[in-house]
This record gives C-alpha cells, sequence and structure tokens, in this order.
C-alpha cells in the first residue's frame, strides 16, 4: 500500500522517458518571436527604408533579448548573452584540475576541498583527532563535519543532493593515459602517489561502508559518479572486495 | 556687468561642443531605439493614402537625409510646423463661409502631410497642440469623403506611435467604428480600417475597447469582398484585433457567415499580398481558438495551405502559411488522423512541403518547418515511418549537426519523436529498436551529446532522454560504448554540479545504471 508520500518519491526516482507529444504554442510565445520580427521587417522595410544591415541587427537582436541565460552551475549565476558563450565560460570557469590526480571540479572552492581532503595527510591528522574538518560543499553553509560519511549525509538531508552524489568521482583517464596509469602499475614506481591513493582507498572503504548504509534499496552498494576502469588499480573500493579484505588498509602516513 | 560675466566666459565656450556632441550621441541612441520600436510593433504608418494619395510620393524625403538622423534643428521645425498646421485647421473649423469646405479639407491635407513625412511624425506636438478633438469632428456622419479619408489618414498615423499616443484616439474609436459599415465609400472604409488595425495593435486594453464597441463584425464584412486593397488591410487589422491573448474575438471571428468561405477563397485564388495577410488571421484562429481549430479543419483549409506552402517562394506568405499548418497540427489531436490520413494525396504533399522549408535558407522556415516534423513524427507509427523513408531524414541530420542552436533543438525533437512508438498508458514507451539504429549509425549521438552540454534546461534534458535511449535501446549492448565514444560520459559528469535538480538525477541515474562498477571490465 504506497502512501501519498511513497508514490511521489517513486516518481521521483523514476526516469523522465522520452515520450513523444504534440507541442503547442500560443501566438505570443517567445518561440514564434523570430518569425513574428521577419512578418514586420519584410512588411516595413520599404516604408522604414531599412538596409541589409539593419534588418541583420534586428533579428540578432531578437536573439540576444529572448535568451535570459545564466550558467546553471551552483553558486555561478552568470549572466550568459548567448548559448554559445556557455561551452567558453565553462572551459574558463569551472575547469579546475587538481594537479596531483587530475579530477576536475567546477569551482576553485571545491578543488581545494578536495585538495586538503584527499592529498593533505595534515588535514587527516586533525581528522583522526576529532576535529570537525569535512566542509559542506554548498558555499555559504558553512557547516563542517567530523566524517566524509556525516558531511554525505548532511548534504543529503540539507541541501537535496541525490543520495548517489559523490565527490571523489574518479577522472575519466583518456585511453593513452590508461595504458600509462597500467604500465606504472606493473612497475611500481611511485610512492607519492601511491601515498595518495592509498589515503583515498581509506576514505573509500569509508565512503563505501557508509553509502551500503544508506537506504533506498534499489540503489547498487558500490555507487560512484563516474567510470572505472577496475584492471588490477589498487584504488577501487567495492563493497564485495571490502567483504573480502576487511580492513587491510590501515597504511597512513 | 561685463566684469562679473567675463571670468566664466572661457569655460561656457569650450563645453558647448562637448554638450552638443553629447546631446546628438543620445539622440542618435533614442532614435535607433525608436527606430526599433517601429519596427517590432504590430503597427503601420500609412505614408502613401489607400486611394493613391497621389501627391504625396515625392515629399518623402524632401531632407534628403535617409530620414533616419533627424537632427534635434529638424525636427524641432518640424513640431512648430505641426502645431501651426493644427492652429490653422483649428481656424479653418471655425470658419462658417463661402469655401469652409475647401478650406478644412487643405489644413486637414497639411496636418496629415506632417504626419505622412518621416518614419516619425511628430505626434506628440500635433495632440499637444489640440489635433484630436479637431479630427473627431471631421469624422463626424455626412461630411464630405476627402474630409473624412484625411482625418481618418491622421489618426492613423498617430494611432502608429506610442502607447500614451494611442489612447489618446479612444474618443475617435467610435466613429472609425463607424465609418466601417456598408455604407461608406470603399476609400473611407478602408482609411478607417487602418487607424483601427493600429489601435488595436498597440494592446490588449484597446483590443478589448474595440471588441465592445463592435469593430469585429464590420472588419469582418470588408474581408469577405473580392479584392482590392480594402481587403488586405481589412484583414491585416482583424489579425491585430484577434490575437488575444483572449480566444474570445478569434472564436467570434470563425463565427461570423461567411468568413470561413472568405478565408478559403482568398488563400486559395488571390494574390500573395492578399493571402499572406488572411493566412496571418488563420495564424491567430489556430492558434488561440478551439472552435475555429476544429471548424478549419473540417474544411479544405489544410488541402490549399499545403498547397501555397509547395507552390511559394515568398517568405511573407510562408511564414503564416506554415505557421498555420503548424497550429492545426499541434492543436487539433484529429488532424493527424482525419484529414493527414497515410495515403492520401494531402500527406503525400505536405512532406516534400515541409522539406522545402528545410531546405530554404532561412531560420525561420526551418525551424518552425522541424516544430511542424516533430509534430508529425509524434503521431501513430505509419507517421513515423512516412517521415523516416522520406528525403527529410538526411537534411535533419544535417541540420542537427550545423543549424543554430533553437533549429538543433527542434530537429533533436523529431529524431526522438521517430525512434519512440505512441506510448500507451502508464508504462515507459517503447522503442522502435529499426529507426533508432539506422540514425545513429549515421552520426546524430553528437548533436543530442551537444545540447546535453548546453546551458538550456530543455535541450539538456532533450539530450539526456536520447542518450538514455541510445544506452537502453542500442542492440547487443553497444549503447555504452557509443555514448562514451561521443564524449557522452563528459557531458553527463557536468551536472554534478548543476543546480537543476532533476537534471542531476537523470545524469547520476544514467552514469550510475549503465557506466557503474562493471563497466569496461572486458576492454581489449
Amino acid at each position: 500500500m504506497a502512501t501519498e508520500v511513497e508514490v511521489s518519491r517513486e516518481d521521483q526516482l523514476k526516469f523522465p522517458y522520452w515520450s513523444p507529444i504534440r507541442r503547442r504554442f500560443d501566438p505570443e510565445s517567445s518561440f514564434f518571436a523570430a518569425g513574428n520580427v521577419e512578418r514586420e521587417l519584410l512588411a516595413k522595410q520599404v516604408a522604414l527604408d531599412l538596409t541589409e544591415e539593419e534588418k541583420l541587427q534586428f533579428r540578432n537582436m531578437e536573439d540576444e533579448e529572448s535568451s535570459k541565460l545564466y550558467c546553471p552551475l551552483v553558486g555561478c549565476g552568470a549572466h550568459l548573452r548567448s548559448l554559445d558563450e556557455f561551452e567558453d565560460h565553462y572551459t574558463s570557469r569551472h575547469s579546475a584540475a587538481c594537479s596531483v590526480c587530475s579530477r576536475v571540479y567546477p569551482t576553485s572552492r571545491l578543488l581545494s576541498i578536495h585538495v586538503s581532503e584527499v592529498h593533505d595527510s595534515f588535514f587527516q591528522a586533525k581528522v583522526a583527532r576529532g576535529f570537525a574538518m569535512y566542509e559542506c560543499l554548498v558555499e555559504g553553509c558553512g557547516l563542517k563535519l567530523k566524517s566524509y560519511k556525516g558531511r554525505q549525509q548532511h548534504l543529503v538531508d540539507k541541501h537535496k543532493f541525490p543520495t548517489s552524489f559523490e565527490f571523489f568521482k574518479k577522472a575519466h583517464p583518456s585511453k593513452k593515459q590508461r595504458k600509462k596509469d597500467q604500465h606504472k602499475q606493473a612497475f611500481g614506481t611511485k610512492e607519492a602517489a601511491s601515498r595518495a591513493m592509498q589515503m583515498e582507498e581509506d576514505t573509500m572503504d569509508n565512503l563505501v561502508s557508509a553509502v551500503s548504509k544508506l537506504s533506498t534499496s534499489d540503489s547498487p552498494s558500490s555507487i560512484s559518479f563516474g567510470r572505472r576502469h577496475n584492471r588490477g588499480l589498487t584504488f577501487v573500493p567495492r563493497a564485495v572486495r571490502q567483504a573480502k579484505e576487511p580492513e587491510s588498509s590501515a597504511r597512513r602516513s | 556687468m561685463a566684469d562679473e560675466i567675463t571670468p566664466r566666459r572661457d569655460p561656457i565656450k569650450s563645453s558647448v561642443g562637448n554638450v552638443a556632441a553629447q546631446r546628438r550621441r543620445q539622440h542618435a541612441i533614442t532614435v535607433a531605439k525608436e527606430r526599433r520600436e517601429a519596427v517590432v510593433r504590430t503597427k503601420r504608418l500609412c505614408r502613401v493614402g489607400v486611394g493613391g494619395g497621389g501627391d504625396d510620393q515625392l515629399t518623402y524625403d524632401d531632407d534628403g537625409d535617409g530620414g533616419d538622423m533627424m537632427i534635434d534643428a529638424e525636427q524641432s521645425i518640424l513640431e512648430a510646423q505641426t502645431c501651426s498646421a493644427v492652429q490653422d485647421l483649428q481656424l479653418a473649423m471655425l470658419f462658417q463661409g463661402k469655401g469652409a469646405m475647401q478650406k478644412r479639407v487643405a489644413a486637414l491635407r497639411e496636418v496629415r502631410r506632417l504626419l505622412s513625412r518621416s518614419e516619425f511624425p511628430p505626434i506628440e506636438a500635433a495632440i499637444k497642440a489640440g489635433a484630436i478633438p479637431l479630427l473627431v469632428q471631421c469624422l463626424s456622419f455626412g461630411s464630405p469623403e476627402e474630409q473624412l479619408l484625411e482625418a481618418a489618414w491622421c489618426m492613423t498615423n498617430i494611432a502608429a506611435g506610442k502607447p500614451e499616443e494611442t489612447k489618446e484616439l479612444l474618443p475617435a474609436l467610435p466613429l472609425l467604428i463607424a465609418h466601417l459599415g456598408e455604407k461608406s465609400s470603399l476609400p473611407v472604409a478602408e482609411q478607417c480600417s487602418w487607424a483601427v488595425g493600429n489601435v488595436a495593435g498597440e494592446g490588449e486594453e484597446l483590443r478589448n475597447i474595440l471588441l465592445s464597441q463592435g469593430a469585429l463584425p464590420s472588419l469582418a464584412r470588408m474581408m469577405l469582398r473580392n479584392k482590392g486593397s480594402t481587403v488586405r488591410t481589412a484583414a491585416w487589422a482583424l489579425s491585430n484585433l484577434i490575437k488575444g491573448p483572449d480566444p474570445k474575438a478569434a472564436t467570434e471571428l470563425i463565427r461570423v457567415d461567411g468568413v470561413l468561405e472568405a478565408i478559403l477563397q482568398h488563400l486559395k485564388k488571390a494574390d500573395e499580398e492578399l493571402a499572406t495577410e488572411v493566412a496571418w488571421v488563420v495564424v491567430y484562429l489556430s492558434a488561440l481558438s478551439h472552435v475555429a481549430t476544429s471548424m478549419l479543419v473540417k474544411s479544405d483549409l489544410l488541402q490549399i495551405l499545403v498547397e501555397r506552402l509547395g507552390m511559394s517562394n515568398s517568405l511573407q506568405l510562408l511564414i503564416p502559411v506554415l505557421r498555420s499548418i503548424g497550429n492545426l497540427v499541434a492543436g487539433d489531436a484529429h488532424v493527424a488522423s482525419t484529414v493527414l490520413v497515410i495515403g492520401q494525396s494531402i500527406t503525400d504533399s505536405i512532406l516534400p512541403a515541409l522539406i522545402k522549408c528545410l531546405e530554404s535558407e532561412h531560420r525561420v522556415m526551418k525551424k518552425e518547418a522541424a516544430w511542424v516534423l516533430s509534430n508529425i513524427a509524434a503521431g501513430s507509427v505509419e507517421h513515423k515511418k512516412l517521415v523516416y523513408s522520406s528525403e527529410a531524414v538526411p537534411l535533419l541530420l544535417r541540420l542537427l549537426v550545423t543549424a543554430p542552436f533553437d533549429i538543433r533543438k527542434e530537429v533533436a525533437y523529431v529524431v526522438g519523436n521517430l525512434c519512440v512508438a505512441p506510448s500507451e498508458g502508464s508504462g515507459r514507451p517503447k522503442l522502435i529498436a529499426d529507426h533508432l539504429v539506422f540514425l545513429v549509425s549515421k552520426g546524430c549521438l553528437p548533436g543530442f551529446i551537444d545540447l546535453v552540454r548546453s546551458a538550456d534546461i530543455e535541450a539538456a534534458k532533450l539530450g539526456l532522454q536520447f542518450i538514455e535511449l541510445v544506452l537502453r535501446g542500442m542492440p547487443n549492448g553497444s549503447g555504452p560504448k557509443l555514448v562514451e565514444k561521443a564524449d557522452g560520459i563528459d557531458a553527463m559528469e557536468r551536472f554534478q554540479f548543476h543546480e537543476n535538480e532533476e537534471l542531476r538525477c537523470m545524469a547520476t541515474k544514467l552514469v550510475d545504471k549503465y557506466f557503474g562498477v562493471d563497466y569496461g571490465v572486458d576492454d581489449e
């Protein structure tokens, strides 16, 4: 017996599949604006003595006016004069990349949070001593939690993030990079890199155990946003793996 | 005294130049804005009289400056001239003796000339000088035709201006409407309908007033005539009068005796100019009134429209014809099943006509044609097959990559609609696998992924929905690889920090389901 609340939640979880429907527009809808401008231009070009240039101007003006566009990334809100501008805006403002592990974040703030949480041993030391170090990812909230899991929960509860949200997504390495990584693996190099990876592994383990305790029954236990190539790389956490090797990851520097 | 002024002389001198330059710049900006206003609003200035108004052809641009950069000085001269012309008219109105009528007409003509010379007539000056009450007087019943003509012409151009100016014509409206009657001479009725059209083009409030004063039946009757500029002007005025947003007027119009037949007749036989204005009437009828739409659908209209669409090359005509077809297909569920029946000649001819529009160089044609196709493709499986097997597909695929954004979005709707069967009840709509496979093999996926990346929410959602179809529906689980190759994962990862929750959830679900733990394990 689904109650009203449950039903709506289920709907919320359902993917809105493509459904072919007829689309109708009101005569004054912005959909028709360009055609309306064209009508007036053609009717008045003689009476108003419009040049080709002017006509072009009027057509383009219509475009810019009707696009009240703002950058849709959380906390940005930058005004975009046209849709084409968005790509440039995105690449210049929202691709902060981590120099250690190449993950990309949409703001420099999130990048610096990532760097502290994943690549900074001092951070981990403070966590171990019980300080609330995990900042809420939503700018302006200011709350700090004591664990990754706790912050995750806060994001879901307070800020309505999806339960499967993953701050530690993997950057998808290009094929070339993947081959390089495998190569590195085979020759067992780079202490620093592996340390970083191990720290992450620990956090990952924590995350996975936390996540697996979360509610939704239909979500897989190893939830993450990102692709994985799991061949022999150490830093892939899986609920399955954890079950096989409990607490093998006590290495911290 | 001189000593007091002297210290200030030099500073004043040097700033005069700046002030003048600044005023010129400001004026240029105002002019540009006003020019834009003049273009965009649905009003039309009357520069040549309805009867031919012969003597004015040469006075358009007698200052030779192209009419568009009226410098301050010229504008104020014009205003002064207007003021004195109105005063002359006032005197003429008071004069009772011999030749009074000629005096009145001559004075009116002068005011009219000043109001038709440039594209920015001195309307405000005329109103301030008290022109309107005088013009109303000139419209009184029984006045000589020339007087009525000139007065109505003046009002036409006054009504072509700003909202507050147009509103000043309120007292004149009943008279203007009265002169639309069947006993009026044709030129007078036409000039009055032009004025009414401009007033109606001002806004909903004035439209409602005109409707309440009975403008609609009179204008409708004028449209029943066979030919001539009267019909055209009346049709244009009607399109302004019924444009709503209240559908009442549209419904009232279609119910007037003889209107439907007249519309069909004009669209079928009339020259392109008249057909254009009548087509715009149909645009508003079909967009606003369900009553009108069902009456129109039951008639020959769609057939006639499709023929025009296929044969004409006039952009002016094609726009409202295409849009009318679009409105009818979109608005009425029965069009597809009763009119666009597979096998009927109309169904066979509508596709080539729409394809011709897709091939047009004009953006509006491409966009609205794609919209119509998307609605046809949203119909039965037979309709999808019809579109799928036509010449439209290669065109659409090309447009999906090369066209401007608004066109790409419409094309995306067509392509997606072709791949999904009509939904039955509440379940997930079924895929049409062979359509999907073919279209993906022809490279449509990158276009959708591009839409996913855009800042437009509707487009992004569309892109994600199509990606879902690919992930789900491509045979042998080839979907995920295809999406990855096209940088789809990258595009979807952007949504992690997107402010729209629905899009975030959609992207997350897709990535979780299709690019989760086991993805890529069996790679080469």
